[in-house]
């Protein structure tokens, strides 16, 4: 074990990452033969490969339960799997809903009943106030009534005007 | 002769329990080292374990064949592993530490039986090694574990983690880096 304020070995920075493959034997072929042969004269990649060949592996904290423990966990995954097979969750359920067979069949459906609707609930549902022929007229009537009589009144005003013109034509 | 996982796969898909529950004693091992090599804990691997299980059972409909069981099951494990302990980090120090003290209890170990000094070093390693781990962004430890615990390649923690093995390898270093400059005094 090293002393805790000695500096780390340094290894050399650009082999660094081909290093750690190399402890781990997954750097192959060329690259695995050249630094294999580097590591035969450089003292610092070699330090640090053996550093890692002692510290890596104190990271591994093993675990071996007993086979009463997958004993039980065996057991105890089929009850949750019985468990996830009896209660579907709440998507699954709107998923059934919304298949795109059902799906299909329920807007096909849906156009019908509104071309039905149109057809047969013309005459039932109210429409829109629209003023009938008649009415139409009878609005219309006192309006051109009115029309005649402005106009009877021009005629009126210039009867005035020729009386007034002969009257002065008379005197003179 | 067994069954491939992908002749099983496509039987359990068919509405075969039976099938996925060979599955499941094929891959448990695993699948619990895995899930302690995260948690540190035998109850929450167990647990995570447990789950990633549920969650492939639910999802195997969505299981498409372009790569292994093998492969899709660990990525939802380590998947949920990672979000444990993205909810461990919101835990006190303090009930890290309990977790860690509760490892080194004896009975918890069914390894060679240890002097008492090799009890404290042990102790001191493992929660310095839970600490050191802890601090490590959720892809270089999962580089790390799935490489340095777990002995998978490079190519398999690639397409694990669904990133290039350049990516992988990259990771691997930095974390290696890291805890070596952590753990300097047991090197």
């Amino acid at each position: 074990m090293t002393d805790q304020n000695n500096p780390l070995i340094v290894p050399c920075k650009t082999l660094e990452e081909d290093l750690v493959l190399f402890h781990y034997g997954d750097l192959a072929g060329s690259e695995r033969d050249t630094l294999q042969s580097h590591l035969n004269d450089c003292t610092g990649c070699a330090a640090y490969l053996r550093e890692l060949g002692n510290l890596l592996p104190l990271t591994v904290k093993a675990d071996e339960p007993a086979q009463t423990f997958w004993n039980d966990y065996s057991r105890e995954l089929r009850h949750k799997l019985d468990a996830t097979m009896e209660k579907k969750p709440w998507w699954q359920n709107l998923a059934v809903i919304f298949q795109p067979r059902l799906l299909s069949a329920a807007a096909g459906a849906a156009v019908v009943a509104i071309a039905l609707a149109f057809t047969l609930g013309k005459g039932v549902w109210p429409t829109k106030d629209i003023p009938h022929d008649d009415e139409t007229m009878m609005e219309a009537l006192p309006v051109a009534e009115n029309l005649e009589f402005f106009k009877a009144m021009d005629v009126l005003d210039d009867l005035d005007l020729l009386e007034s013109m002969g009257s002065q034509g008379g005197a003179a | 002769m067994n069954p491939r996982d992908e002749e099983l796969v496509a039987s359990a898909q068919r509405g075969d329990r039976g099938a996925f529950e060979e599955l499941v004693e094929r891959h448990k091992h695993k699948a619990y080292h895995i899930a302690f090599d995260f948690a540190r804990d035998r109850e929450e691997a167990k647990d995570l374990s447990q789950e990633a299980f549920l969650k492939a059972f639910s999802n195997l409909r969505n299981f498409d064949g372009r790569s292994s069981f093998y492969t899709w099951f660990y990525r939802i494990l380590v998947n949920l592993c990672l979000d444990y302990k993205r909810r461990q980090k919101r835990r006190p120090a303090e009930e890290f530490d309990e977790t860690v003290e509760h490892q080194l209890d004896p009975s918890h170990q069914p390894s060679m039986p240890m002097s008492p000094d090799q009890h404290v070093l042990a102790g001191q390693i493992s929660h310095k090694v839970g600490v050191a781990l802890q601090a490590l962004p959720p892809k270089q430890r999962t580089a790390f574990i799935l490489k340095n615990h777990q002995g998978l390649s490079i190519k398999e923690i690639a397409e694990m983690m669904q990133t290039a093995e350049g990516t992988v390898k990259v990771h691997l270093h930095r974390a290696v880096t890291a805890l070596r400059q952590r753990l300097a005094e047991f090197a």
